[in-house]
This record gives structure tokens, sequence and C-alpha cells, in this order.
């Protein structure tokens, strides 16, 4: 069956869309827990509520997704926590 | 040595000369591990401001303090962590060296007011302080190979109780004991003082019309920016 160049515009924003790459912050023993608070705060304008949530995860859970979208996109939200001092990968959604 | 408080619009702590000389020499350290040269020497050269374009491929960092301030920005895809080097661990470095003599200068600068221990941070500046002083403390931790959450709490917790005392052999085995007691209580006392300044940035981000930076540098929306 022949794809009609619509559907093929159609299949790379739906790839877009579904935010093919996450950055993970991890857990390390020397980041307060107070001031990686603030950098969730601060840096991605998360509120108080959800950015301590995302804290306790890093801290007791080892690791959270702080933010999802395109690799590029990733690669920035990466730089500017490695900026910070905090431990941060990226990798494609759903590994 | 007393912690950051809010002080008519800055942030103030108290730092006498000697803790002011220990935590200038360690920033230099630590600019120096990043390739800056000596600040204490005038010899830093951490590129000037201007954005390179960097073709070749950057070899990650040997000494595993550097390697923590420049971390692999994938565990288990060395293209990507290889080409996210190529385009960031200049402007990184730069970032880190930049505001590590922003503090060494705060540091020595001597404060021309009645109190010499006054040590005044701009809230503008405060973020960066706060920054610089993780970087300090990852470099300290490394060194006194730090590795796990109970490790850091052993040491906060025998830092309050027994400062003098000596610690559990758990951490910086490598080093010679007086060395390890003196990264020990500066790895303290950075703590404490980072935790005071980021509670108190804390408090102001979180105030009505609060310093929240625009996401993302991005103006948040529905917001005019130049409404204040």
């Amino acid at each position: 069956m022949e794809t009609l160049p619509d559907q093929r515009v159609e299949a790379q924003e739906e790839t877009a869309v579904a935010d093919p790459w996450v950055t993970i912050v991890w857990n390390d023993p020397v980041n307060l827990m107070s001031y990686v608070t603030y950098v969730f705060e601060s840096y991605f304008g998360f509120p108080k509520q959800k950015a301590e949530k995302l804290m306790r995860q890093v801290h007791e859970q080892g690791r959270a997704v702080v933010s999802t979208g395109s690799l590029e996109a990733m690669e920035v939200d990466v730089q500017a926590m490695h900026g910070f001092g905090l431990w941060a990968t990226l990798q494609r959604s759903g590994q | 040595m007393r912690a950051f408080k809010r002080r008519r619009g800055m942030y103030v702590a108290r730092l006498d000369e000697d803790e002011r000389g220990v935590i200038a020499a360690l920033v230099a350290d630590v600019a120096e591990l990043l390739g800056a040269g000596r600040i204490d020497e005038g010899a830093v050269s951490a590129g000037d401001g201007s954005p390179r374009l960097q073709l070749e491929p950057v070899a990650p960092p040997s000494d595993p303090a550097v390697r923590r301030l420049l971390p692999d920005a994938s565990r288990d895809d060395p293209e990507v962590s290889a080409e996210f080097r190529r385009l960031t661990e200049d402007d990184i470095r730069a970032g880190k060296v930049a505001r590590l003599v922003r503090l060494w200068t705060a540091l020595t600068t001597p404060s021309d007011g009645h109190r010499p221990d006054v040590f005044a941070i701009d809230p503008v500046d405060a973020k960066d302080v706060a920054a610089a002083l993780t970087d300090l403390r990852l470099v300290l931790a490394e060194r006194l190979e730090i590795r796990t959450d109970g490790q850091a709490e052993r040491l906060y917790d025998q830092l309050l109780t027994s400062p003098a005392a000596d610690l559990d052999d758990d951490v910086g085995v490598e080093l010679d004991p007086a060395t390890r007691r003196y990264l020990v209580a500066v790895y303290g006392a950075l703590s404490w003082l980072q935790e005071s300044l980021v509670e108190a940035l804390l408090t102001d981000l979180r105030a009505p019309g609060g310093a929240r930076d625009t996401p993302r540098g991005r103006p948040p929306a529905g917001e005019h920016p130049t409404s204040s």
C-alpha cells in the first residue's frame, strides 16, 4: 500500500507529540533535599508540591523523570541540571 | 561562622578571615580542577565567554571529581554521551568557573563596613553561590569517597554530636587522618552554609511575587514580561 504524503507528515507529528525522550535526575549523597527542591521549582517552574514530590522520589526511589520532550529539549534540561550540580541523564521514553 | 539570613534585601552570613581563606582556597582548587588555572595567581582561562563551536570529540574527564561535575548524559548510550559532551562541556565548564571566580572575589575582597566578618550576597547572585557551593561539596565528597546517603548522614550526625572526635573508618580511608578530619569539617560547614542559603532562596521564591525564574528561560504564559 502506498503511503500518501499527508499521512507521513501526520506520523511525524505524532512522534513529536509523544515526547520521545526524558530527563532523569538520579539520587546522590551530596545534594541537599532543599537544594534539589529549589532547582525543580526555580528551573522547571514546578509548584512546591510537585517539586517536593519529585525530590522525594529521587531520594527514596533513586531517580525521577523531571521532563519529557525532544532530544534537543532534553539536552538543554540535562545541561542545566549539570550546571546546578545535579546528576542527570537523558534517555528514550519508555526504556 | 553564622548561617545566611535575609537582611535588608541581601543574604548575609558571617565568615571570619580564616573561614574565608579556607573556602577561597577550596574555590581556587576546584576552578583549577576544571581547567581554569590558579584564580589566586590571576591565571584564569575559562574561555572568553563567547560561544565556540566544538567540532572535535571531547574525552570524558579522567579525575572522578571532575567527572562528577561533568557527568555522562546517558547511562547506556555512549554516542548520546559523546555528542552531549561535544555540544555542552565547554559551556558548562566555563559557567562553573565563572561563578567560582565571582565567589572567590567576594570571599577575598575585604568588606568595608565596621563588621569585617559580614559576608553579604546580592539576591541576583545567590543562585550562583548556592550552585558553586554544590560543586565544592561534590568535589570534597568525591575525595572523601562519600558514596551513600547513609555515609553522608552518619558524617553529619558525628559532626553535630562530637565534632572533635575521630570519625568512623567509613569515609576517606585512603587519606591521612589530619587531611580527612579537615575535609570532613569543611564539608560539614559548607553543607550547613548552603542549607541556610537555599532555605532563604526557597522562602523568597515562594513569596507572593517572588523571584521565580521564567521556566527554562521562557516567559510564563499569560504574564507580561514587563510587569512586576
